[in-house]
This record gives structure tokens, sequence and C-alpha cells, in this order.
């Protein structure tokens, strides 16, 4: 069981020990802050999506979807279920490789570099670009241990300043600090949500993507995290799913809005990106009447 | 077709909106009111306008209250969000235009009942009134139709508003040397002034409807600048 769960988080963090012959991915054109996990202050392109699609067994989940995601800011995909946001979402890390049935067409550009590349080493791509999910998934060992796993699976350097490094930056240490031996599983829902982001901001990523990370979480905690993510953005570029259209224009930069399609037949049915935009713009004077209709509520 | 929902939400927005231009309603009985208390120099009539004022006052703080509610409530965003931004203005413009009428009201006991009255002020200050009521009913259709070319419209009346003004000033200042005509003119000149303020705020409300209707708060006409058009056709 523990095996198995530490392989699933090698994975998830990256860290698996497969493929070593891959290339790693090319970052020659990125600056040297980017290169160690230290995004530089401004608003470049930092993930630039062309034609998009996502198939499972063949049919499409999300279709054409051409969008870029600015540096040091955090972006939020909104929509109602089925519109492809978590898919969407798990194309920035390819975890969407993780289902065998799941196919991608088009592109999706990482500081330039085509993510989808038959030469990019996934297991790279997601040390880079870490995930935080729906549901708090610390592992069940103590609290240190789960911080100190991607280190330490990395081989990095000085593992105690990196674990305290990262409860600091999730805003953690000061309520664990005393208890770190402890099993994570005895913490509050809200702090294993927390464990799970400085989980992700051990091993220096560049992007945190964040599919619905406070929907199990109570008003209180949701509160903390939405602190975090906008002191986090100052190193970091997010990415969140959220159905909490409040918490996107609280704490988002830019929103994409997305909607379900249905073909003639209505036998099929898929997302598509209907509107990109800053958050203000969004939620104060959209473009297109179906944002319009979804962010005030008019149709579910 | 997806399925309609926040109906109850909806309805009290709607309803929101009935309440607040409906205070547009009770702004033109005030206005008629004023307008023949001037007229008739009816200090009885005026008297019953600034008891009745409190029927708007009474208005404005219910409408405030609705929208402190909708806001804490129901979030709302978009075109919701600056219906209801617009009716927080438009309901101040309301309060405001009903203590126009009261400091008309107010002024007209001061001329006497038997004032000396100068027949081409008189004249040109309730043709002023007429012209600011007339200004009032357009603000709410405009608002009610979403109407922004009515809601520019505005402007334009509120130029014959500003010239007739003008034109009380000139004959106030012409108006001879007898104290009490000379007081009564001067009077007068608070009475235009305050109906002049009655069409500025009537502008306003239409900059209101263009706003939720574009998303763009503009100025019709910025009064630092006069001459200037800052607002360009949506």
């Amino acid at each position: 069981m523990l095996e198995r769960v530490a392989d699933q988080a090698k994975r998830a963090t990256g860290a698996a020990t497969g493929r070593k012959d891959a290339p790693e991915i090319d970052v020659s054109g990125v600056t040297e802050g980017v290169r160690h996990g230290h995004a530089l202050k401004g608003s470049d392109t930092i993930f630039d999506l062309k034609d998009l699609t996502v198939r499972y067994n063949g049919q499409p989940a999300v279709k054409d979807v051409t969008m870029d995601v600015h540096e040091n800011e955090i972006t939020a995909l909104i929509g109602p279920s089925g519109c492809g946001k978590s898919t969407l979402i798990r194309c920035f890390n390819r975890m969407n490789d993780l289902i065998p049935t799941a196919t991608v067409e088009g592109h999706c550009f990482y500081h330039g570099q085509d993510l989808y590349d038959s030469k990019v080493d996934p297991v790279e791509v997601r040390k880079r670009i870490g995930m935080v999910f729906q549901k708090p998934n610390p592992f069940p060992k103590s609290i240190f241990d789960n911080v100190a796993f991607g280190p330490k699976v990395l081989g990095l350097k000085d593992v105690s300043e990196r674990v305290e490094r990262a409860l600091r930056g999730a805003a953690l240490w000061d309520e664990v600090k005393d208890r770190l031996d402890q099993n994570a599983y005895g913490m509050s829902g809200g702090q294993q949500q927390r464990l799970c982001i400085a989980r992700c901001i051990a091993v220096d990523p560049d992007v945190i993507l964040m599919d619905e990370p406070c929907s199990a979480l109570d008003p209180i905690s949701t509160g903390k995290i939405e602190d975090l993510m906008l002191e986090l953005k100052e190193q970091y570029s997010i990415v969140i799913v959220t159905h909490n259209m409040q918490q996107a224009a609280r704490v988002s930069n830019r929103t994409a809005f997305l909607i379900v399609e249905l073909s003639a037949s209505e036998k099929d049915r898929w997302g598509e990106l209907v509107e990109y935009d800053d958050t203000d713009k969004i939620f104060t004077n959209p473009a297109d009447p179906r944002t319009e209709d979804y962010v005030t509520g008019k149709v579910g | 077709m997806a399925e309609r929902t926040r109906l109850h939400y909806q309805e009290e927005l709607e309803e929101l909106e009935r309440s607040a231009l409906s205070g547009l309603d009770l702004v033109v009985a005030a206005m008629d009111r004023t307008l023949e208390a001037v007229e008739h120099q009816d200090i009885e009539l005026a008297e019953l306008v600034i008891a009745d004022d409190d029927r708007i006052d009474g208005r404005y703080l219910e409408v405030h209250q609705e929208i402190l509610t909708l806001l804490a409530t129901q979030a709302p965003v978009a075109t919701d969000l600056r219906l209801i931004s617009a009716m927080l203005h438009v309901i101040h413009s309301i309060e405001r235009m009903g203590d126009q009428c009261v400091n008309i009201s107010k002024v007209i006991p001061l001329t006497g009942h038997d004032a000396p009255q100068h027949e081409d002020m008189v004249d040109r200050i309730l043709r002023m009134g007429k012209q600011a009521r007339s200004m009032v009913s357009q603000a709410k259709k405009a608002f009610e139709g979403r109407d922004v070319e009515l809601a520019r419209d505005l402007v334009r009346q509120d130029d014959v508003v500003d010239q007739l003004n003008k034109e009380c000033f000139a004959l106030a200042v012409e108006v001879g040397d007898q104290k009490d005509v000379r007081e009564w003119a001067m009077t007068m000149m608070l009475v235009a002034r305050a109906i002049e303020r009655i069409g500025d705020n009537a502008v306003d409300i239409g900059e209101q409807v263009a706003f939720v209707v574009t998303g763009l708060f503009r100025e019709f006409e910025d009064a630092s600048h006069p001459g200037e058009t800052p607002a360009p056709a949506p």
C-alpha cells in the first residue's frame, strides 16, 4: 500500500526514476530566475496554448483552446461542470498522460517549448509545474516527511532547510514547527491542503496548478489558502480551477470562461473557451452574453 | 437551452429598479406642486411639498437598504453589479432633486403673500421648471428602456434649462432700484438655481443609463471643460 502511494507521489511530483534517457525541457531561452524556480516579476507569457484539443476515447473533452498564461499571475479557469476545465489544467503538466485513453492535439508551449513534443520528459515537466488537488492528499507519513519527500527523491541538498522554507512559504510553519514528526493525517483539512502546497513548493517549481483547492475546505481555511495564493504569486505562476466564482473574482488576475457545447444530435458534448480576459472585466463587463449569464448565475 | 436559475434574485433586482425609478415619479409630483406654489405664491402648497419630502427620503433609505442587502447576500456581478451601482447614483439623485423642491418651497414665504413679480422672470422660471420636469420623466423612460440615445438627449434638454437660467440672471441684474423688488429677484435666482440643479441631476441619471448599457462610465459633459464631448458614442 505504502509503496503504491509512494509511487503515485513520485509520479505526481515528477520524481519517477524511469526514462532517465529522456531529454530535459529545453529552458535555454528562459531567464536565469525562472530556471531556478523563482520566476522574475513581470507578466511575460509562461504558457501559450494553440488550438489545444483533448480527447478521451476519441471523444473531445475540450476543443480548440487558444490562450496564454502569464508569469506571476493567478489565472482562473471557470465554467459549468463538464466544460473541460479540469481536463485543461491537467494539460499544463501533462497529467492527462496518466489516463491511457487521453490524447492531446494542438500545442501547449511552456516558455516557448512545446510540452507535448515527443522529446519532452513529462516527469521533468511535473517537477517544474506542480499540482494541488481538490482533496488534500498527504502521504500517511509525518509532516516533515511529506514535505521532504520530493527533495529527497530528487537528491536535493539541505532537506531540512527546504522543508522549513516550504512550510513557511505555505504559511504553516508556526502551526506545525513543534510537531513535525507527527502524522499528517492528524492535521485539519485546511492544514493538510497547505501541507500539499508546501510539498509542491519544496521542489522549487515554476508553476503551481490548483484544481479546486478549496472545495473541501471551510471558509476560514479557504481564506487562508486564498491569502497564501496571493503571496505565492510573487514567486510562482498559478493556474486555478474553481467552481467558486467569487474566489476567481477575489484572487485571480485573469479569468478564462469555458462552456459545454453540444453536437447537433446532442449526443456529444465538449468544452470550449468562450472568453478570456482580465478578471475585473469578466466580472464587471464581460464581452460575451454567455459569460454574463454564467457569472451572474442566470443559467446553471 | 440551459435552465434559468436564481429567479428569486432576478425578481429582487427588478423590484429594486422599479422601486428606485418610481422615486422619479415622486419627484415629478413634487415639482408640479413646487412650480404651482411659485406661480401662485402659494405658501400652504409649499409647506405641503416640504412635508411630503419625507416620502422621497423614505424611498431613498428603503432602496439604499435593499442595495446593501443585495450586495451582501447575492454578490452581484457584471450587468447586475452595474445596475446596482447605477441604482445607488439614481436614488441619490432622486433624494437631491426632492431636496431642491424643498429648497424652493422654503424660500417662497420669504417673498411674502403679495410679492412684486417681474412677469418675464416668472415666465422663464416656470419654463425652466417645466423643462426640468420633462427631463426627469425622460430620464426615467431612458433608464427603463436602456435607451442611451434618449439619455444623451438629456444634455440637449439641459442646455435649454441653462440658457433660461442665464436669462433669469440677466433680468435680475436689471430688475430695478427698489429694495423689495431686488430682494424678490434674488430669491427667484435661488429658485432658478435649484431648478438648474434638478436638470443636472436628470443628466446624471442619463449617464448611469449609458453606464449600465455600455459598461463605460463617462460624464456626458464635463463641467470643468464645457464644450468638449468626453463620452464618445458607444
